[in-house]
């Protein structure tokens, strides 16, 4: 899932200055299961901007809501009938969400309180490590299911670096070396053929702006885009 | 969170005992309030009651 981490208060604090009324909105997707951006989360942070904001003289009235996920727009629409009492908004959403906020309603300023992170599994409660870099490119097949382009360092495609140091990476000794372990599964499978083949690097210049229509749905789309 | 607003954060404690634990809620209710007492009143009161004074 995506993850986020909650931006300090004083940068909130930073971006809501010169506004009284500001609505929070909340996202019941990844960042409610990441415990940064849910209902609970809106309900805390507009809590603590509001006694912060009292004890500074310079009260703001915070609203909440939480819609279940704003990167869809039927959800967002639910938000039309409200926004327009506010003098901006505040999103816990991953980018993708605030970005999809401020383009449903452009005449409102739009502020981020966290920081989206990554795409991460769940190790324990409040624990998420970080997996995929969203390449565009999946390599996991021939890397024994582990991405090199998130966990090596250099995001290596074809072996180790010189920095590799009994199976830990050259940054930290806390922080294993991808290859290193990808060496031992393809090892335990049998399958250390694969390292053989050169792989070339990926495209990165063709990383802008992605679309991704899935089979099926092409004509669909191209009827939403004449309208 | 309460420090990073500037509030005190032995304004809060949390205590964890049954509904069996009466004479243990009454002690606690007591050094509790007194704790709160000896910090004075709450900076958030004392923003409200500036601002309702002007």
């Amino acid at each position: 899932m995506i993850v986020a981490k909650r931006k300090p208060i004083e940068e909130i604090k930073e971006l809501l200055s010169g506004y009284q009324k500001v609505l929070n909105v909340g996202c019941g997707t990844c960042v409610s299961v990441c415990l940064v951006g849910g209902e609970k989360e809106v309900n805390i942070l507009n809590a603590e901007i509001e006694m912060s904001r009292k004890m500074e003289d310079n009260p703001i009235e915070m609203g909440a809501a939480c819609v279940e996920r704003q990167c869809d727009r039927e959800f967002l629409a639910a938000l039309d009938d409200k926004v327009e009492a506010y003098e901006a908004l505040m999103s816990m959403a991953c980018g993708v969400g605030i970005q999809f906020l401020a383009e449903r309603f452009p005449d409102k300023p739009v502020f981020p309180a966290v920081n989206t992170t990554g795409l991460a599994v769940n190790q324990d409660i409040g624990w998420y490590e970080e997996r995929c870099r969203s390449c565009g490119n999946c390599v996991l097949g021939w890397t024994a299911g582990i991405c090199p382009v998130t966990m090596c360092a250099k995001s290596l495609y074809n072996g180790p670096c010189g920095g590799t140091n009994k199976g830990s990476c050259e940054i930290h000794t806390d922080q294993p070396c991808a290859w290193h372990m990808i060496y031992e599964r393809l090892s335990g499978q049998g399958r250390l053929d694969l390292l053989m083949k050169v792989h070339p690097a990926n495209d990165w210049q063709d990383i802008g702006p992605r679309t991704l229509i899935q089979p099926g749905y092409e004509k669909t789309v191209a009827e939403g885009q004449k309208r | 969170m309460l420090q990073e607003v500037g509030i005190d954060p032995r304004r809060v404690e949390m205590y964890n005992l049954s509904a069996a634990m009466g004479p243990r809620w009454a002690e606690i209710c007591t050094t509790f309030t007194k704790t709160v007492k000896d910090l004075g009143p709450s900076p958030v009161w004392l923003a409200d009651q500036k601002r309702k004074e002007k």
